[in-house]
């Protein structure tokens, strides 16, 4: 992979990220305002009234089309772009065979995950 | 929050988001104090947005930093080793150390650099050297594309390990304090690595939000990320970051600066305030 491709991808990677984490948090947003962060969309019967700060509970909330739910999943998104940046950058060092960066990375990124599963 | 608090966040957002982008920071250092003071949220809660603004940030602007070659991808994944370790080692550590010494000495090394800041203000790009042994070898030697001077600037690290040892202390400070992650590495790669500032700048901000993804779990199981907060702070962080992004090449290293030296100074002021034990 040459080196311009690398960059390419690893800028493609963060923007997805932010570009879908935007969107889900704007109409959570926006939909909050419109009908409060405690509403569902598909009628006030689906509502959980769960506190916004709570993220258990998520694919149910999602299907009742819950507002803090879909911002809570855009967030979600958002956090983990940076994991995502790091994985990728594993990827483009091994496809550039830059052995001494591709182990780098997989270090810092393995780090990474032992202090976000681990660290709580 | 009513309407006109949520447009106010908001705005405030768009300013960090835009400052932090220049400046290789996350923006905290406005986004706490004026959720707090500003509209009355809760400490835990601010932190957490601020979390949140730390990474939409870092992930906006790095996007087109990324793709304009101003972040050096190599010197940020070989530093991100340092601070990665630090700050897990911040997090350890948190339960035996002394806060508010560490404040103090914290916020003391941050204003004496603020000298230092302000005597290379008017270094456009720093002084072209040999590159070390140890440069070349870890392959920190690169170049950028400067829009403002109209030419490749080539540029290679220097005081490698003494800049790996900062970047440690850069991830054990943000890890134990939560506080001055990305002023640190800027100060690091600009002051001690010698890189040019607007390299420094735009891979401090690379770096800073793999620093607060590694956290982010522990604000998010603690209940400190709330969406009425955290969500007008990403979409106004977002916008301030990829305005900022379009900024950054066409302005001067100097100008840079500019940005930085004042965040560098409250960062400093606001630490030692926080190890007198003023709530700020």
């Amino acid at each position: 992979m040459s080196a311009d491709r690398f960059r390419t991808m690893i800028s493609l990677v963060l923007a997805a990220g932010v570009a879908v984490s935007a969107v889900l948090i704007g109409i959570g947003f926006a939909t909050a305002l419109a009908i409060g962060w405690q509403g569902s969309l598909v009628g006030a019967a689906h509502a959980t009234g769960a506190p916004t700060t709570d993220f258990g509970g998520l694919p149910g909330r999602l299907a009742a089309l819950e507002p803090a739910a879909i911002a809570q999943l855009g967030l979600i998104t958002l956090l983990a772009t940076p994991v995502a940046r790091v994985t990728a950058s594993v990827v483009g060092f091994v496809l550039e065979c830059d052995r001494l960066y591709a182990a780098i990375t997989l270090a810092v990124l393995l780090i990474l995950l032992t202090s976000i599963l681990v660290l709580r | 929050m009513t309407p006109q608090a949520d447009l106010g966040i908001f705005a405030i957002s768009v300013a960090a988001g835009l400052i932090g982008a220049l400046a290789g920071v996350g923006g905290g250092i406005l986004v706490i104090p004026a959720l707090t003071f500003g509209f009355g949220v809760d400490i835990h809660l601010a932190a957490g947005a601020s979390i949140v603004s730390v990474i939409a940030t870092s992930s906006g602007a790095a996007a087109a930093y990324v793709r304009d070659r101003m972040t050096d991808m190599r010197v940020g994944m070989f530093l991100e080793l340092a601070t990665t370790t630090g700050a897990v080692c911040g997090a350890l550590l948190a339960a035996v150390a002394s806060p508010a010494f560490l404040y103090l000495l914290l916020g003391a090394v941050l204003l004496l650099s603020a000298a230092s800041q302000a005597g290379r203000m008017g270094e456009e790009v720093p002084p072209e050297v040999t590159p070390s042994a140890l440069a070349s070898r870890l392959r920190l030697v690169s170049s950028y594309p400067d829009r403002k001077l109209g030419r490749e600037v080539t540029y290679s690290a220097r005081n490698i390990p003494l800049g790996f040892v900062l970047m440690w202390i850069a991830g054990l400070v943000s890890g134990l304090l939560g506080i001055g992650s990305g002023v640190l590495k800027v100060l690091a790669m600009d002051g001690a690595m010698r890189l040019p500032m607007k390299v420094s700048s735009a891979t401090s901000n690379f770096m800073i939000g793999v620093t607060a993804a590694a956290s982010a779990g522990i604000y998010l199981s603690r209940g400190d990320v709330d969406p009425q907060i955290a969500a007008p702070v990403a979409l106004g962080v977002l916008t301030g970051a990829i305005v900022g992004a379009r900024l950054l090449g066409r302005v001067s290293n100097r100008t840079v600066r500019l940005v930085f030296l004042p965040v560098l100074v409250a960062v400093g002021l606001e630490t030692i305030g926080r190890g007198l034990g003023l709530a700020l």
